[in-house]
């Protein structure tokens, strides 16, 4: 089985200079684990003939980067590694699944004394969350906590807004960082994701390749960038969490086409939430819907069940195919938040340790809720407002 | 740089898996797995006699064993990998990330496992050791995943290594306690079940600990030993999570065997195998199951559960299999015109209501 698919895949790799099929590579782009692309060659006699050209992506790959970023690096912006619990001043190595790469991020934040935290502001570490019998366990809220979470939700959607309304061309992720940590704050809650796991942001910026968990960082806003703003706001001992994919300046019909059926699996998702509905049906309707589209469906990161804890059971794969446990009973919250993605499935991982981008680099979109399952259906928790910014082109029809 | 000046010798293209995975971005889903086989048993057992005699066993393989004190909290495990036929042991540390595992489909310990996969250019097997009171269903829960995520490690079997000599005793030493003993669970998940040090007891007595053993979980398989000399084909590459490999299933339908047992010990956890010579509904059965799994309705505990299907308006065998909450139900090839087609479900767990289930099976029909 193996021998087969190996077949087909060399067969596909032709030589860099002739473009005859390649049965060649070259031995130092493998020790640097740069793209198979540039390093095939069909005889030691082409690589030979190349070797004179081919040799400067070596050179290149190994170059010591940021110079672009050589200011803010002198004015304390670093880049982040280790999952967020260091920073070095030197671009990791990594081979770049597309255009994006990592950026500096700016200093911690500061959040004033009087906000209530969780556990994990100040050491990085989730202590009741991992351990919570609601991670077996599905939650059916109070009239009380429910009335928290419509509260909170509402709290989060008016910070997402306030993001949406600052991003344009030349705006960096970081300054949409910004307006979420004082918008949230100045509303008297805590940016979930700060320090949550050392996250060292206060929400999550996916622009283009990045499917989810994306730094906010110095990277400038392109014209022509899709960009997911995701946020999670603790307040009164609750989290709500949501997310929105935007665009930047004018996109291409392709981005536009992404972002539009990442929207739809969305709404398609939440039409079938009431109770007696298996989790498990969510990911049938988001693959059908992208699928259908010519779209692939992201299986690392899925859903989740959310309350005094912000993350925890269920949790909700948004494939097909998934055994995921359970039915949806009234006075459960959760989110559905399907990632889709413009060409492979995959993911990986970069340096930071947390941003998670499409292994083949093309564009992934995603939407999110905060969702309560009601007697008849489903309230969405974190549903768009009048004055919520009509920035969606299909929403103004 | 003056080597540069001159090319070197270009090498072989070839999908070596952790170099190809980083670069090949392909979609077909030729992921070949190395599959994890999970050995438990009670201290002393011989899990570890186990696990040296696999390790330094002629057999060509390369096997990483990962001494899981899972449960307990510390970020890194110790693997031990044998460089090969008669290789040196190369001790690895496995970093469990303390992670987050909000939004993650797959839990560190499986993240774990497969950035072992992919920093070694080949691993034939992985073998995870549990520490002597694991239970192994939150294991089997994590390992077991969906095909979807194409992971490249694959939960093949759970093997749990009893002490012939002192089993016995372990069973009867919690007869009248409350507490659940660890010994149960661990040979009720057990897809393969070494019956060690059988050197110590008479043949009859082997007979009657085999007896003991099948009464609990009568489909796993027990092999006996001395020093865990047993032939690896036993633990190695046994694919019982995968429902694709039916045959072990198939034997189900050799009608005559009974599978359902008594329960010797009065702790409740036995196997119980009920059929259906109706074809029944798909939808009905789901619901059934999902009673009996998820809500509880019946108050008994399934621990595991293997069925062959017999489904309305298809001509497709179906699959059942159940750990703990999880199952799933999928077709796995065409009846042949021979086959008398049947239901056949045999459920392992405890305080099993076989008349409950009887009648709830029968209330699948269309």
């Amino acid at each position: 089985m193996a021998g087969e698919s190996d077949a087909s895949n060399i067969a596909t790799l032709l030589c860099a200079r002739c473009e005859k099929p390649a049965h060649l590579q070259c031995p130092k782009c493998m020790d640097l684990k740069l793209p198979r692309e540039a390093a095939s060659f069909c005889t030691q006699e082409c690589f030979k003939a190349a070797w004179s050209s081919h040799k400067s992506v070596h050179v290149k790959s190994l170059a010591v980067p940021g110079d672009e970023n050589s200011d803010l690096i002198s004015q304390g912006w670093l880049y982040c590694v280790k999952k967020g619990q260091a920073r070095t001043a030197k671009l990791p190595h990594f081979d770049w699944t597309g255009p994006l790469k990592q950026y500096p991020i700016s200093t911690k934040r500061f959040v004033p004394a009087e906000i209530e935290k969780p556990d994990w502001a100040i050491d990085g570490t989730p202590k009741i969350e991992p351990n919570s019998d609601l991670q077996h366990v599905f939650e059916i809220k109070t009239p009380e906590q429910i009335q928290r979470m419509r509260e909170t939700c509402r709290i989060a959607r008016e910070v997402l807004d306030a993001a949406a309304r600052v991003i344009r061309p030349g705006v960096t992720t970081d300054e949409i960082d910004r307006v979420v940590h004082e918008a949230t704050i100045a509303r008297g809650g805590y940016p979930s994701p700060l320090n949550y796991y050392f996250f060292p942001k206060s929400c999550c910026t996916s622009v283009n390749e990045v499917i989810c968990h994306g730094i906010p960082d110095a990277r400038k806003l392109e014209d022509g960038d899709i960009v997911n703003v995701d946020v999670t706001v603790c307040y009164k001992g609750c989290h709500g969490d949501l997310n929105e994919t935007y665009f930047v300046g004018n996109v291409d019909e392709a981005s536009l086409q992404l972002v539009k059926c990442t929207y739809e699996c969305l709404e398609k998702a939440i039409a079938i939430v009431k109770p007696g509905v298996r989790f498990r049906e969510i990911g049938e309707i988001v693959n059908r819907h992208a699928t259908m589209s010519g779209l692939s469906v992201v299986r690392s990161y899925c859903g989740h069940g959310i309350g005094d804890l912000f993350h925890c059971a269920p949790n909700i794969p948004h494939y097909a195919r998934n055994k995921a446990v359970g039915v949806m009973k009234a006075g459960q919250t959760f989110t559905i938040e399907p990632m889709i993605n413009a060409g492979s499935w995959r993911d990986r991982t970069w340096p930071d340790g947390w941003a998670a981008v499409t292994a083949d680099g093309k564009r992934s979109a995603q939407f999110e809720h905060t969702l309560l399952v009601t007697e008849t259906g489903v309230e969405v928790l974190t549903a768009r407002l009048p004055s919520s910014p009509p920035v969606f082109p299909w929403m103004l029809k | 740089m003056a080597d540069d000046e001159e090319p070197p010798m270009a090498v072989q293209i070839q999908s070596d898996f952790s170099f190809g995975k980083n670069l090949s971005v392909e979609e077909s889903s030729d992921t070949v797995s190395v599959g994890v086989t999970v050995i438990t048993g009670y201290l002393g057992a011989g899990k570890s006699t186990l696990v040296n005699y696999i390790l330094n066993g002629k057999h060509g393989k390369k096997i990483a064993v990962i001494l899981n004190e899972f449960g307990e909290e510390i970020g890194v495990e110790r693997a031990m990998i044998n460089e090969g036929e008669g290789g040196a042991l190369v001790e690895e540390w496995v970093e469990l990330a303390n992670g987050c595992i909000c939004c993650t489909v797959k839990h560190s310990l499986v993240q774990a496992l497969e950035q072992l996969v992919q920093r070694k250019d080949r691993l034939d097997h992985i073998l995870l050791e549990t520490t002597g009171l694991a239970n192994p269903a939150p294991l089997a829960s994590i390992l077991w995943l969906d095909d979807q995520l194409e992971s490249e490690v694959k939960l093949d079997c759970i093997v749990t290594v009893v002490d012939a000599k002192n089993l016995r005793f372990q069973l009867n030493e919690r007869r009248d306690s409350s507490s659940f003993p660890e010994a149960f669970n661990q040979i009720a998940f057990a897809d393969t079940i070494i019956m060690n040090k059988v050197d110590l007891i008479s043949q009859e007595e082997s007979d009657e600990l085999e007896k003991e053993i099948h009464s609990i979980n009568s489909l796993a398989s027990v092999i006996r030993s001395v020093r865990c000399q047993v032939d690896l084909s036993n633990i190695l590459d046994c694919q019982a999570y995968d429902s694709t490999h039916v045959s072990r299933l198939e034997s189900l339908l050799e009608a005559n065997k009974s599978l359902t047992t008594t329960d010797l010990h009065d702790t409740g956890v036995r196997t119980l195998c009920i059929s259906e010579p109706h074809p029944i509904n798909l939808d009905k059965v789901r619901l059934w199951l999902e009673e009996i799994l998820w809500d509880k309705k019946l108050d008994m505990d399934v621990y595991r559960c293997k069925a062959v299907l017999s489904i309305q308006n298809s001509d497709q065998m179906h699959i059942l299999q159940a750990v703990k909450e999880i199952y799933e139900i999928v077709p796995a090839r065409k009846w042949s015109e021979e086959e008398s087609r049947t239901n056949k479900i045999v459920f392992i767990g405890h305080k099993l209501d076989e008349e409950a289930l009887k009648t709830g099976l029968r209330d699948c029909r269309p």
